[in-house]
């Protein structure tokens, strides 16, 4: 409990748009302003106000989280190089013929929409920036186009007659940014 | 005169590492470590602290760990040897930077030219 219905009304707010371990750790930091007002004299009122306009509004906090969001700079980043990846891979395809190889079109079709959302995932991540949620579409978005990356690095290896030059250039890019992805997804950081 | 979020862009990192530098602190003794190490003019909303933290815990430079406090959970940090690392290069870069613009800045004036 933080002591004050003011301050939990905030932490109420906070509570809505971060996660949980979040809004307790600024539930502590909130408390410990809030008796340090008190201790300066203030009633316990006027100390929660106090404590609340030295904390920030509860949209200033989260836009300060949305904007460090490990989610939201990785997609950021992903989107940037996305382009020469593209161009990579679209010319290993085109050079070794794609089209002639022994994959079912379904599956064409399933990795084309896996892409599309992956790409919209990280679009929506990448634009965020009052809301913390879609910050975390970025994590998604990552781990779906690392799956893409390793599934296009299978079908050359199985589908493709022989290799092109340009999977030179694409496979390694490709292992390169799968190890990036993998090394930037989340992982238990408030154990 | 208080120096806001925007005038430390770029130096909020260090000054958080600093404060972490004597021990473990939670996120308001940070904040008041900073606020009162400057004579109040780092005086930053609280709450924007924390996000702070935790972009310099993912890079490796703090560790943070839970315990309990009067029945609260409460996140304390403290500096890794990558961060003291971090900290003690940043320091020196600062201070040659800070000679550099006071030598500047105190120079006299030279002799116009027409």
């Amino acid at each position: 409990m933080a002591g004050h219905h003011l301050i939990d009304a905030y932490l109420a707010e906070l509570a809505g748009r971060l996660p949980p371990e979040v809004v307790d750790e600024l539930a502590d930091g909130l408390r410990e302003t809030w008796r340090h007002h008190l201790a300066r004299g203030l009633g316990p009122t006027a100390a929660a106000h106090a404590a609340i306009a030295e904390f920030g509004t509860p949209a200033q906090v989260t836009d300060a989280f949305v904007a460090d969001a490990t989610g939201r700079r990785t997609a950021r980043v992903l989107l940037a190089t996305g382009p020469v990846f593209g161009a990579c891979w679209g010319t290993s395809l085109v050079t070794a013929r794609a089209w002639t190889w022994p994959i079912p079109v379904t599956a064409s079709a399933a990795f084309a929409f896996a892409l599309v959302a992956a790409v919209g995932c990280l679009a929506a991540a990448a634009t965020s920036r009052h809301d913390y949620r879609r910050t975390r579409l970025g994590d998604l978005g990552a781990a779906g186009l690392a799956g893409l990356d390793t599934v296009m690095i299978a079908a050359v290896t199985i589908a493709a007659p022989a290799p092109v030059w340009p999977m030179a250039v694409a496979v390694p890019a490709s292992l390169v940014r799968i190890a990036m992805t993998v090394s930037r997804l989340p992982h238990p950081l408030w154990s | 005169m208080k120096a806001d979020a925007q005038a430390l862009k770029g130096h909020l990192d260090v000054l958080l590492l600093a404060a972490l530098e004597e021990g473990p602190r939670h996120g308001y003794a940070v904040k008041e470590v900073l606020r009162e190490g400057s004579g109040g003019r780092f005086d930053l909303p609280t709450g924007t602290i924390y996000p702070a933290l935790h972009r310099l815990e993912k890079a490796g430079l703090i560790a943070g760990s839970w315990s309990v406090v009067e029945g609260r959970r409460r996140r304390t940090y403290r500096l890794t040897p990558a961060g003291l690392s971090r900290l003690r290069a940043d320091r020196g870069t600062w201070r040659e930077f800070a000679a550099a613009v006071t030598a500047v800045l105190d120079r006299r004036p030279w002799p116009a030219t027409t």
